[in-house]
């Protein structure tokens, strides 16, 4: 069945993979063991669209899948804490702009990795960043950015957290499809994406040290 | 000093004809929000009102030495409601934002899955007119209305500033790929769930809105032929191979769009593609276009110079200075770069030189200048 699982999230069969996750679940299976078969479904389809073979599409549709997966399985892995999690990430779209999608897309993508995210939402002042930031005391913060005006709110941010001696802590990253490596240079980040599985595969390294 | 040897107009029309003008043209697509930045104006006095977008256009013309046509021009958020531009709910500098807030679009799932037998019915102009106008705006019909006859008034203004000015807009009609259209409305991830679950009904629909946007718009578009306008602008912004895998592409955009710009073009009819995201995959169908049909617009993410080697000689190519580079980049930066197009992608002609989508609304003034200076004098004075 957990064969099943992991091709239903590769295939995008929502309605089979739903139905085995509640299956799997309501049997008494480690709800563990089925949160690392999804992860396992979502690492191939990641390494698809590396590999050029699947698109954004799937992309998001294996993310949708992820996701109701992951609210039948909620109830039972409350039961099961504490997971061991990759690191945290605080996300956000700063003041200014409301686009989501891209962040959206990393946020749930960096859960399926067992990332804990923080996702602070669109048009966010950078004030309430620096207070997330002392809060959850993330390793990486990530804005993302679909119109040139929010690159002054980032860089914004990027100061306000060196004064607050926070840089440090953690990486920084810009996402989005008006970003580049001078939008980088410029907000003082330390990566630029406007891939959403490179940003993916960026945490994951940093995470293991490499 | 060499000089021009074409009107703004002629140059024009040769690129499109795929023939080498005396230069390359240019023309920055300019909506309000970026001729409010570089008039001096507020977000909120454009959005407000088309006539300040009009006053804005002719200084920021005048004041920087113009260019070949225009491309975009004076519409207010309620207006582009009124018209179905964005079928999407808006947060309106001035109204729902600070005055200096950019417009923006919230993707929002408006339209409801039982929604696509309604416009299979009856048409998405009159279900967006009738019922999904509603769910996204707090318009009456009356504002509708009123909505839609400011921008005639504002669009008679503007057409007698190009003229005064001795350009052409490079467009009169516009509308949106169906497949666009429904992608706002049902919002990207619900749209992508249809297309994989249940493909028979977005197909059926696009059909339909296919087929409607051809009655809705040809006519309109052969009679602005007598302002001297003979295309149409086409936007999509959301089926190319970023988003999609060819299969969806082939099945629900590629033939729809086929016989869209072969009907215009049985008319005489050119289609301007505004295409955003990176085409590159799937550039070599419009290879299937008939010769000089269309105008391929790209926005930077698409390789502009791949598009030119596979498209030479066969379809006109406009772009693509980004707006991250108007926004940020140096001066000179720019400058190599417009020289490089002019050089790699304007050498046989069937070029126009512009921005990679918008201007943008933080556009540095110095950068705005220095792309339509290249254009106009670097192959004049080579």
């Amino acid at each position: 069945m957990y064969e099943e699982l992991v091709n239903g999230i590769v295939d995008l069969k929502k309605d089979l993979v739903l139905k085995i996750v509640t299956d799997l679940s309501k049997k008494g299976d480690d709800p563990l063991k089925i949160l690392e078969e999804c992860r396992n479904g979502m690492t191939i389809v990641g390494d698809r669209f590396q590999k050029g073979d699947y698109y954004l599409a799937e992309l998001l549709l294996s993310g949708e899948i992820f996701k109701q997966a992951m609210i039948i399985l909620e109830p039972f892995l409350s039961k099961e804490r504490e997971q061991e999690k990759a690191g945290t990430v605080v996300l956000a779209t700063l003041k200014g702009d409301i686009h989501d999608l891209g962040k959206n897309i990393l946020g749930y993508l960096l859960k399926a990795q067992g990332f804990e995210i923080h996702d602070l939402g669109v048009d966010v002042l950078p004030e309430l960043v620096i207070q997330k930031v002392k809060e959850v005391k993330p390793d990486f913060v990530g804005f993302s950015a679909l119109i040139t005006p929010v690159f002054e709110k980032m860089k914004e941010a990027e100061e306000m957290l060196k004064n607050e001696d926070l840089r440090d802590g953690f990486k920084l990253m810009i996402g989005g499809g008006v970003t580049n490596d001078d939008t980088r240079e410029y907000v003082g980040a330390d990566f630029q994406t406007i891939d959403a599985m490179a940003g993916v595969a960026y945490c994951m390294k940093i995470a293991k040290g490499e | 000093m060499p000089k021009e040897t074409m009107t703004s107009k002629e140059r024009v029309a040769a690129a499109i004809r795929l023939e080498k003008p005396d230069r390359v043209p240019v023309a920055p697509l300019l909506p309000p929000e970026p001729i409010a930045h570089l008039a001096g104006m507020t977000q909120g006095q454009v959005a407000a009102d088309g006539m300040n977008t009009v006053e804005g256009f002719k200084k920021i013309f005048d004041e920087y030495g113009g260019w070949d046509v225009a491309y975009g021009g004076p519409i207010t958020p309620d207006q582009l409601q009124a018209i179905g531009m964005y079928p999407m709910k808006m947060r309106i500098p001035g109204k729902d934002t600070d005055d200096d807030d950019i417009f923006q679009l919230l993707e929002e799932e408006v339209m409801k899955p039982e929604d696509y037998e309604t416009i299979c019915d009856i048409g998405v102009e009159k279900f967006y007119k009738e019922d999904l106008l509603y769910r996204i705006s707090d318009m009456t019909p009356k504002d509708v209305e009123k909505a839609i006859e400011n921008l005639m008034l504002t669009g008679v203004l503007y057409l007698e500033a190009l003229n005064a000015r001795n350009i052409n807009s490079l467009f009169f009609v516009y509308d949106n790929h169906p497949f666009f259209t429904l992608s706002l409305m049902r919002s990207l991830i619900p749209f992508t769930e249809d297309l994989y679950y249940n493909p028979d009904i977005v197909e059926k629909a696009i059909q339909r809105m296919a087929d409607d946007l051809i009655v809705k718009n040809l006519q309109p578009a052969i009679d602005s032929k007598s302002m001297g306008i003979n295309a149409w602008l086409f936007i999509e912004e959301r089926a190319s191979a970023f988003h999609y895998p060819p299969e969806i592409f082939e099945r629900f955009w590629w033939p729809y769009t086929k016989k869209i710009v072969e009907t215009f073009w049985a008319e005489g009819i050119v289609t301007i593609f505004h295409l955003d995201t990176c085409w590159d995959k799937n550039l070599k169908y419009f290879k299937e276009l008939p010769r000089g049909s269309a105008v391929v617009g790209l926005d930077s993410t698409t390789d502009i110079f791949l598009a030119k080697e596979i498209l030479k000689d066969h379809l006109c190519i406009y772009g693509d200075v980004s707006a991250t580079m108007l926004a940020t980049a140096k001066t000179e930066d720019v400058e190599v770069y417009c020289k490089k197009l002019i050089d790699e992608v304007g050498k046989d002609g069937g070029f126009i030189l512009g921005s990679g989508c918008a201007v943008p609304p933080d556009c540095k003034p110095e950068n705005f200048r220095i792309m339509l200076e290249t254009v106009k004098g670097y192959e004049l004075n080579k």
